[in-house]
């Protein structure tokens, strides 16, 4: 325990030390809430009722697809996880530390831009503190889901980055963070059930502003279920060694991580 | 140094069709320097990894101080240190970090006199990517040995080192073997092997090709001694002088170069006509075969 608690604060500081790593959890999230939080809400007051989830779910997604992936793939294929092995450093370890050290950061940073997006920018606070703080939790384990996953499946770095976008991208113009779902064409509101980040908007919605009694119990159940799917698959297809002498077959179950979104299309 | 703290009997490795290690035994004593040598894919690091429990053997058993390395990882860490050529530590760590870090999984105090002892002790607050290399062997050589383990798996210790930096590992090494640790060494560097080990095994192809002290091994050999002799007046190439059991060579930076099957005749004649013909001896040079030209007898050339 000591040791795992050793992992966790190294795992923390490099979260300040570390220039990238302090650019992604911090610098471009807030820059981009400074830059978003007063161009949408100028042009679209409407947009102060999802600004705050939406802001959240921006660094979520900054954090865990772009930058989670590349803390995995440049330990293993430096040779860190060899040393770890060696070491006795569980591969469970090597897995949640990072996810919790960015937890961390994220807890951090969705305080800053809840109080600051309230404050500077008129965004609607959450009626249900708690229920908005769970929907954060669950948001950024779905999140850190598909970036440990990446980064555990990724032969390379190129592969990573491609697809961390393939998430990234879509969730950010389909997600409903900048336009509202509601006013998204039928054929888009069912291809956005593929994103992530939509289940995500949807219990912060529900669980954060409940204004009907009804808990989004198929987003939750969605994010639930990938958050589960996608921490066993790491598991499942984790190496202490480079992927570039490793046969790659395996790694293609990692495609069934898409199960759960591709479900909720079917149910609608 | 009798009791073996290592052993491996029949050890077998595959990968897929091809047989990296085939049905290999040796021993390794305890406080001893034991050195794996041969070329790129002679089988070194798949048996080094197999006995860190990095790799599954394919056949054989192994056991370090009675533990199987496959079956008994958990407590096989403690017994192991391990510096790896194909490791690394996270590049933001600093030292301080990673001493108390490797320590706290080994559930030990962290080392800080092993950071003064190695040299580390004003880089205490650097990053291991800030580092220069040497400076990186000794800190991987530090957390290696920061829990005192039976026995020390060093892969390349010194490859990338400056002169100095050599001595001074070589030196810490020495001091570890004193202390009782055993050390299991691969290298690609004949010369360190010369230096530090007690025995060495040679692998070529996946088998055992000698094994023994750098002595026997070199005795083993062919046995041809080289003598370089130097006088002032050239006397010996003037002469065209023979020797016994002894060839000429030809001339190398003023020396006459013998190759000889039985020094000591071949010495005493070279002195005896040197006498003769009252031309005064320079310099002379006998010189054993090395290790690596033994090494290179044995691999046909591959290193």
């Amino acid at each position: 325990m000591k040791a795992f608690v050793h992992h966790l604060a190294y795992d923390f500081k490099t979260g300040i030390r570390d220039k990238s790593k302090l650019l992604m959890f911090y610098l471009f999230p807030m820059v981009f809430f400074a830059l978003v939080g007063g161009f949408m809400t100028a042009v679209n007051p409407f947009f102060r009722e999802t600004m705050l989830p939406a802001m959240l779910l921006f660094a979520f997604m900054s954090a865990a697809l772009l930058t989670l992936p590349s803390i995995f793939l440049n330990a293993r294929e430096s040779g860190v996880f060899r040393s770890y092995k060696i070491n006795g450093v569980s591969s469970a370890s090597i897995i949640s530390i990072p996810v919790i050290g960015a937890a961390v950061h994220m807890a951090v940073v969705s305080v800053v831009m809840s109080v600051a997006g309230v404050a500077l920018f008129g965004g609607i606070a959450p009626t249900n503190i708690a229920g908005y703080a769970a929907a954060a939790l669950l948001s950024y384990l779905a999140m850190a889901g598909f970036g440990v996953l990446i980064g555990v499946a990724a032969g390379n770095t190129n592969v990573s980055v491609l697809l961390g976008q393939l998430i990234y991208i879509p969730s950010i113009i389909l997600g409903g963070l900048m336009v509202p779902v509601d006013l998204f064409p039928q054929a888009f509101k069912s291809v956005s059930l593929l994103m992530p980040a939509m289940h995500a908007m949807k219990v912060f919605k529900g669980l954060g502003n409940p204004q009907s009694a009804v808990i989004p119990w198929i987003p939750i159940c969605v994010l639930a279920v990938s958050v589960v799917l996608n921490f066993s698959l790491a598991a499942l297809l984790f190496q202490w060694d480079s992927r570039a002498n490793q046969p790659s077959r395996k790694v293609y179950a990692a495609i069934l991580s898409a199960v759960p979104f591709i479900a909720s299309v079917l149910i609608g | 140094m009798n009791e073996a703290v290592v052993s491996v009997k029949m050890f077998r490795k595959r990968y897929g069709d091809t047989v990296a290690v085939k049905d290999i035994s040796f021993d390794v004593h305890r406080g001893e320097i034991f050195a794996l040598l041969g070329p790129n894919g002679a089988g070194k690091t798949s048996t080094l990894e197999s006995l860190e429990g990095l790799r599954r053997p394919d056949g054989g058993s192994l056991t370090i101080d009675g533990l199987d390395p496959t079956r008994q990882r958990r407590r096989l860490r403690n017994t192991i240190g391990v510096q790896l050529q194909s490791s690394a530590l996270p590049p933001s760590m600093t030292v301080d970090e990673a001493m108390r870090f490797f320590c706290s999984y080994h559930g030990v105090a962290a080392r800080h006199d092993l950071v003064e002892r190695l040299g580390l002790s004003e880089k205490r607050r650097t990053q291991y990517g800030q580092l220069s290399t040497g400076l990186q062997r000794r800190l991987a050589l530090a957390v290696a040995v920061a829990h005192e383990p039976a026995v020390l798996f060093l892969d390349e210790p010194t490859a990338g080192l400056d002169v100095q930096s050599r001595a001074e590992l070589h030196a810490i090494v020495k001091e570890l073997r004193g202390s009782g640790t055993t050390v299991i060494l691969a290298t690609h560097d004949m010369a360190e092997a010369e230096k530090l080990a007690d025995r060495a095994a040679i692998l070529l192809k996946g088998e055992i090709a000698a094994l023994g002290s750098p002595r026997q091994l070199t005795a083993a050999g062919s046995r041809k001694t080289r003598i370089s002799v130097a006088t002032e007046n050239d006397s010996l190439h003037l002469g065209g002088e023979e020797f016994p059991d002894a060839s000429f060579q030809g001339w190398s930076e003023g020396y006459a170069m013998y190759i000889s099957s039985d020094p000591g005749r071949t010495v005493s004649a070279i002195l005896a006509c040197l006498e003769s013909t009252e031309d005064p001896l320079v310099d002379l040079r006998v010189e054993r075969p090395s290790l690596e030209e033994r090494f290179l007898e044995i691999t046909g050339g591959r290193k």
